[in-house]
Parts: structure tokens; sequence; C-alpha cells
């Protein structure tokens, strides 16, 4: 398969997952949607690595799926912490920062 | 029809399906399984593109870790009743909108683009080389991905405390 | 050489003196509080300004001026010599002007101490203190060397005109009649600072002696000259209440009646004749505006005498005939005498001001104004002579001064062929001698208050300065009488020129006998054969009115257009943009949701915007 059909494959995904993001009203459920963009990142960095011959890309999707890893264990805390502040996880009554 | 193309063509439908699982299904808890079945498909896809190592990884840390702590918060945080799209999303129409011009607009900007050659394919077993990559020049990232865990470990302690 | 100087110095003397009165009460608050110690300083002041003032007149009257009389130094320089300068100019005319204001201000201020006996005493004090600002400001104007000088000092004089009218501020008619004092000057002043620029612009220079040099040498272009000595002229119109800006002097009458008499007689008024007569080398390049300046002077005196006929008020009467006497000087200088002018305008200070000041007596009697609420003075000659002498000297009769003045006048304006003021100035001569022994009459002799009273006790301060007012007429008179006949005829003028004007006289007083001490003609059917006439004269003929509907209507609803302009189109602007700002700020402020799927929606759009930019760059 061409470099072309995997980065498209990752293209569709990536907008599935913004999709999810946008849409979703559990915060949970936005940061579902953050894992999927992120996976369609790491298939675009892996069949660039392969097609365009540098180690670097798969080097690249490493550090990302750690650093993905500690995102959401840290955002999710974050989540729980608000459910037992606000009791509420619904990303619609999250506006404080409203101006 | 090689046998790429077609390990490719149902990869890619599973993951499209499971992804779409994912952000259409009112049900949380079901919205993460699709979420772990995204993840195993794209594990597929990296063993599709010669990357074994990173097909580990991913089923190690994404499907397993990520998984496993999305399960636990949200049980944590929210009931698991199911209800209607309709409640469980807002403005559908703008979002899908949105994502479908995203899409559009990626593949039009690839479309365009001259094309990546001139570059050997990688071929052979990439894990020595990415060993070797991570203890010599890429050493200092590696260190640092390991203070990242550990901030993140004390971030997440701190926050998960209990209130007294 | 050095008595030029000297002289420099000894006018510096006089202009310092008041001066030095003036910042001592304005600044001493405790000397201006005490009464007695601000008429002390006051008085004081003036008459050492007198001494000065007769010493230099005594010591340093160059007859004819080889070299320019002014002393002056630097005020504002510039490249090739100095654009302004201040000093005195130390002439005859100067000199004469010094004494008479000096001389006035002093009598009324002793005056006034008796005749504002019942003021609190704080305000004395700021009497006083505005009294010699007026003594020094008439002072640097007479003394003026450059005409920006003077004109400095002629708003200064303005200034406390209005100070001294509206010294009674408490009552609104006084403090109207200041305010109108001011505006109707400022109207003429307009022009004379007006004319007064151009005047530089077109010569170089403020100077008075090196303007002439130039006027005598042609050098001045001809072109603009009418125009610009007309903007001067106009200075002088409003100062000296010429018509149409008379319409102010009347109603200063507001003021106390000392006050009427230093300023709105001897001194202040008398600035604009003083201006035409100073610069009369200038106004020579124009004869137009001459004979202009001696038709309207002309018509101010008869207009002023047919408004007096039908005045009650003794001051108002006093301030009328103010207005025409200066018409009759205005019509001397615009006949091309100027010293006719000018020595009437000596004489008619002295006898005008006792004029007020015996007025002032009457008033302090009577406690009114009004001439038909008085009489019965005739056996208290303590109080009449001196008012009955100085109307004979208005009325011209001889050996008073004021006989020899006007008869001057008439001839000047004679031998100028200017037949139709002639005969204005004729007519006005014998309403003159008219109404003031109508005054006379009325208030004095005709049975009346004062007979069933005991004799008045009228202030010795008050009756002092009025007799002392009363020898310097007659001297005066004496004087005059004795230099025209040693002197000789005039050859210039007509033989039957004095028998004429003492015809005059002598017929207005006969009038006013017989309708006011006789009876035998009845002034109302008097007044109702010429009913037009009495009717417009008794409203002023309107001209007060043209002024009031100027001010309400064009003035004021001018500044109505303005405040509304100001209101709903300069601010509405302003609080249109304002409110948009503020209308745009909150729509705007929508945008801050607080919600992240917002804000992520907004970065979606902005990548969107980046590939549609990229698409366009590729291609």
């Amino acid at each position: 398969m061409s470099l072309g059909a995997y980065l498209t494959l990752a293209a569709a995904v990536f907008a599935i997952g913004l999709f999810g993001v946008l849409t979703r009203r559990n915060a949970v459920g936005i940061l579902l949607g953050i894992e999927l963009m992120l996976n369609a990142v790491n298939i675009n960095l892996v069949a660039f690595a392969r097609f365009g011959g540098d180690l670097g890309g798969i080097l690249f999707t490493l550090f990302t799926i750690a650093i993905t890893v500690a995102e959401v264990a840290v955002g999710l805390a974050i989540v729980i912490v608000i459910f037992r502040v606000r009791r509420t996880v619904e990303a619609d009554h999250l506006d404080l920062l409203r101006g | 029809m090689t046998l790429e193309t077609v390990a490719f063509a149902g990869v890619a439908v599973v993951l499209l399906v499971s992804s779409l699982g994912v952000v259409l299904t009112p049900n949380l808890f079901h919205s993460v399984l699709w979420l772990a079945a995204a993840l195993v498909a794209t594990g597929g896809v990296f063993l599709l593109l010669a990357a074994p190592f990173l097909f580990g990884v991913q089923l190690l840390l994404y499907a397993g870790g990520v998984v496993t702590i999305v399960v636990f918060a949200i049980m944590l945080t929210e009931r698991l009743v199911g209800r209607t799209i309709r409640q469980a999303s807002r403005y559908l129409v703008n979002g899908a909108v949105l994502s479908a011009a995203v899409f559009v607009g990626i593949v039009g900007f690839l479309v365009q683009a001259p094309a990546v050659t001139g570059r050997p394919e990688v071929t052979g077993d990439l894990t020595l080389a990415v060993g070797r990559a991570l203890v010599g020049p890429f050493a200092l990232v590696l260190e640092l991905l390991a203070v990242l865990l550990v901030v993140a470990l004390l971030g997440a302690l701190y926050f998960a405390r209990s209130e007294s | 050489m050095s008595l030029r100087v000297g002289s420099a110095m000894v006018a510096l003397l006089v202009l310092a003196l008041p001066f030095a009165a003036f910042l001592l009460l304005a600044l001493v608050r405790p000397l201006r509080r005490s009464a007695v110690a601000a008429a002390v300083t006051s008085i004081t002041a003036m008459v050492a300004a007198v001494a000065s003032a007769f010493w230099l007149s005594w010591r340093a009257v160059p007859r004819v001026l080889l070299q320019s009389p002014s002393t002056t130094w630097t005020w504002i320089p510039a490249d090739g010599g100095p654009m302004a300068t201040v000093g005195v100019m130390v002439d005859e005319k100067s000199m004469a002007m010094c004494m008479l204001v000096t001389f006035v201000s002093l009598m009324v201020q002793l005056y006034s101490w008796a005749y504002l006996h019942d003021e609190p005493r704080t305000s004395l004090g700021r009497y006083y203190a505005y009294h010699s600002l007026f003594a020094f400001s008439m002072l640097g104007l007479v003394l003026a060397p450059t005409f920006i000088q003077m004109f400095v000092f002629w708003e200064l004089v303005g200034l406390c005109s209005y100070l001294l009218i509206g010294y009674w501020y408490d009552r609104p008619s006084a403090a109207r009649a200041a305010v109108k004092a001011f505006w109707i000057t400022k109207l003429g002043d307009l022009g004379f600072v007006a004319g007064i620029v151009m005047l530089w612009v077109a010569a170089g220079t403020f100077d008075f002696w090196d303007l002439f040099r130039l006027a005598n040498a042609g050098a001045l272009p001809r072109d603009g000259m009418p125009l610009i000595m007309f903007l001067i002229y106009l200075g002088a119109v409003g100062k000296s209440a010429q018509f149409p800006l008379h319409v102010w002097l009347p109603d200063a009458m507001e003021g106390p009646t000392p006050v009427s008499a230093l300023i709105h007689a001897a001194t202040m008024v008398t600035a604009g004749v003083f201006l035409v007569t100073r610069a009369f080398p200038l106004f020579l390049l124009v004869p137009d505006v001459l004979t202009l300046i001696a038709w309207v002077g002309a018509f101010t005196a008869l207009l002023a005498a047919s408004m007096a006929c039908v005045e009650n008020d003794i001051k108002r009467v006093l301030a009328y005939s103010t207005v025409s006497q200066l018409g009759y000087m205005m019509a001397a200088a615009g006949a091309q005498s100027p010293s006719a002018g000018f020595n009437h305008l000596l004489a008619h200070g002295v006898f005008k001001a006792l004029l007020f000041l015996g007025a002032g007596v009457v008033i302090h009697i009577f406690h009114t104004n009004d001439v038909f609420r008085m009489g019965g003075l005739r056996t208290q000659p303590l109080v009449w002579v001196p008012f009955v002498l100085a109307t004979l000297a208005l009325a011209g009769v001889p050996p008073l001064p004021g006989f020899f003045t006007k008869e001057a006048i008439l001839g000047g304006v004679l031998e100028a062929h200017l037949t139709l003021p002639f005969a204005m100035l004729a007519l006005t001569a014998f309403l003159t001698a008219f109404y003031m022994f109508r005054v006379v009459f009325l208030t004095f002799f005709r049975p009346g208050l004062g007979d069933s009273h005991a004799p008045h006790h009228v202030p010795a301060l008050m009756s002092l300065v009025c007799w002392t007012l009363t020898v310097f007429t007659i001297a005066s008179g004496v004087a005059m009488a004795r230099q025209v006949l040693s002197a000789g005829h005039h050859d210039d003028a007509p033989a039957w020129l004095p028998a004429f004007s003492l015809a005059l006289a002598g017929g207005g007083i006969l009038l006013a006998w017989l309708m006011y001490q006789r009876q035998a003609l009845d002034p109302a059917r008097l007044s109702a054969a010429l009913a037009p006439l009495d009717w417009a004269a008794r409203r002023r003929y309107g001209i007060d009115a043209v002024f009031v509907g100027l001010y309400r209507f064009a003035l004021l609803a001018f500044a109505r257009l303005v405040g509304w302009l100001d209101r709903y189109v300069v601010d509405g602007i302003l609080n249109v943009l304002s409110a948009w700002t503020l209308r745009a700020g909150d729509r705007a402020r929508r945008l801050q949701s607080g919600q992240p799927q917002d804000y992520v929606y907004g970065v979606a759009f902005g990548v969107l915007l980046l590939f549609v930019l990229a698409q366009w760059r590729l291609r």
C-alpha cells in the first residue's frame, strides 16, 4: 500500500476523533476522542518512518505514546477531582472560565 | 490483490468502525470498549508498517494501560446507564460538518503535496536499532520521559488523595 | 536731555504712586479691611501724585518737540529692534491729562469718604483699592508712548469701570449695568485692537512718535489707512459713548455717584477723545474718517440731549449730558480742531465732576434720584451755588470755561464747512442749557420738600470738595477769558459766533425758567405737541432694545445652537461610538463560553483557514 493510503486512513481517524471531542458531553468522552486523534498521529509517524526511510518516526511514536499515557493519567485525575468538587463531569457545566 | 492490500483493507475497516463506535455510542463504557478495539486495530496497522516493536508497545501501554485507567475513571465518576446519542452529545451536525471539513482539508493537502521519494524503505529488524538509539543519541530524551512519568505519577497521586 | 530724563522719572512716579497704593491694598488684607487705613493709603498716594503731576507740568513743558518725548524700555524683543516697548511719553497733552486725572481722582476719593460713610468698613477698603487701580490705569493710558501700551491700559480702565460700576455687586441692576458697560466697550475694543495690529503690519511699529514721523513723511501705505483708522476710531466709539455704542453710559449710573463723577464724566470716557487727539497726525491722513467722526459726534450730541430732556433721574440727565458733551469733543476733533476738543475735555472734566458731586449732595439730602421729589433748597446757597455755577459752565455762560471751549468748537466746526453738524451742535447747545436748568429749577428752586425741613446737614467734606471744584472752575474760566482777551479775536471765527452761542445758552435757560419756575408754559402740553419725539426719546429711541435683541436672539440663539450641536452631534458621535464598542464587546464576550469544546471549534476553524491559505499559496 502506498503512503497516501496510510495517511488518508490516519486523516479519517483524526477527523472521527475530532468529531468525538467536539460533540461529547462527558469529559471522559472528550478524552477518548483525544486518544483517537493521538492514535492517528502515531499512524502518520510510523507510515512516514516506513516510507520515508527514517528511524526517527518510530522513536517519535514511542515518545508520543509515553507522553500520552502520562497525559491520560493526569487528565483523568483532574476529572476525578472535578467530580468530587462539582459532582458532575458534564462539560457543559464546567464553565467557570466563562467571560 | 496482494496479501498486504487485503490485510490493510481489513485492518482499516476494523479501525474505522471501532473509531465510529467510540464517538457515537451513548453508553460511555461501550465507548471504552470500542476504543480498545480501535487501539488493537492500530497495533495491526503498525504491524503492517513493519514495526512489530510498536505493535507490542501499543498493546501493552495503550490497549492495556490507558483503557484500564479510563475504565477506572468512569467507575469513579459517572453512572453507566445508557442514554440516547442526542443526550450524550451536543451539536452533532456542527461537529460532523467541521470534522468532515478538516478531513477534506488534510486530504486535499495530501493530494497536492509533492510525493515523498528518493529514500530507501526501511527493512530488517528495527527493534535493535531502536534500542540502540534509545541508549545512544536519544538517551537524554529517554531520561526526560522518565522524569515526566514520575511527575505525572506524583501529580495524579496528589490529585487523587483523600480530603483529609 | 537731562530734563527729559528727569521728567520721565517724575512721570513714572506719578504712575507708581497709585499703583503702589493699589498693591498695598490688594495684598495687605488688614490694611484693606480697615476703611480708614485704606482711605488714607489711597488718598495719600493721590496727593503725592497730584503734587508730582503739578511739578511735571510746571517744570517740564516742551512746547516744540524736536525729538521723541517718550522714554521707553524694551518689552518684547525681536530681531531688528524690539517689537513693543513700554515707557512714558511726557508732552503737553499727557501732562494736562495727568493733572486732570490726579486732581479729580483726589477730589472724588475725599468726597467718597463722606458720601459712602454708611458702607460696611471692609467694602470701603475694596472701593479705595479699585480707585487706586483706576488712577494707575488711566495715568498709564495717557502717558503711553505706544499704541500697544495704551491698549493694555485701555483694557485695564475698562476693567476698573466694571469693578466700580458693579461695586454694589449684590444689586442685580448694578451687576447687569457693569456687564453691559464691559460688553459694549468690548465691541469697540475689538475694532481698536484690529486697527492697531493692522497698523503695525503696515508700519512695523507701535510707537506714536515713529508713526507720526512716518505719517508726516508720507511713508504709510495709502490704501489700508482709512480702514485702519476707522477701526481705531471704533475703540473711541465704545469708550467715549458715541452713537451707537452710547447705551452703556446711562446704565452705568448704577455705581456710586463719586464713581460716576470720576469715571463717567472726567476721565475714563474721555479716553476715546484722548485717543483721537493723540493719534491726530494719523487721522489727518484720512480726512473722510475725520468727517465721519464729526458727523457721528454731532449726531450723538443731539441724540443724547434730546433724551436728557425727558429724564427724571438726576444722574441719568448728567449721564446723557456727558454723552452729549463727548459728542461735542469728537465733533471738534473731526472738524480738525483737536485742541478745541481737548480744551473742552479738560474744562468739562472739572465742571462735570462738580455737577455729579453736587448731585450727590442732593441725593444725600433727599435719598432719591428723582428730581420731581426734590426742591425747596432756595434758602441754602451752600448747597446750590456750586451746582448752579457748574450748570452755567456747562450751558456756556461766560466767564465760565464752558463758554470759551464750546465757542471754539462751534468755530472749528463752522470753519470746516460742516454745516449740518454745526446746526446739530447749535441745537444741542440750546437743549443743553434747557435741560440742565430744568434740573436746576426742579431740584433746588421749586417749592418742595426741602422747605419744610430744617437746614439739611451736608457733610463738611462733601461741601469742601464741591467748593474747591467750584473755585477751580471759576479760576479756569477767568484764565481762559484773560487769554482770549489778550490774544485778540480769532481772525478765523466769525464775529457773530460768541453772541450766537450766548444767545443759545440764554434761550435755553429762559425756556426752562418759563416752563419750570414760572410755570408759564405747561411741560405736558409741549410733550403732547412733540408727541412722537417725546415718545421715542422716553424709550431711548429703541437702541437699547436693539442691543438686547441682538444679545438675546442672535447671541443666545447661537449659543443654544452650538450647545445643541455639542450635546447631540459631538457628544452624540462619541456616545454612539462608545455604545457600539460596548455592544461589540458584549457580543464578543460570548465567545468566551468557558467550555473547552467551543474553543476546540475555534482551533479547528483556524486550522481549516491555514489549510485554505496553504492551498492558495501552493497554487
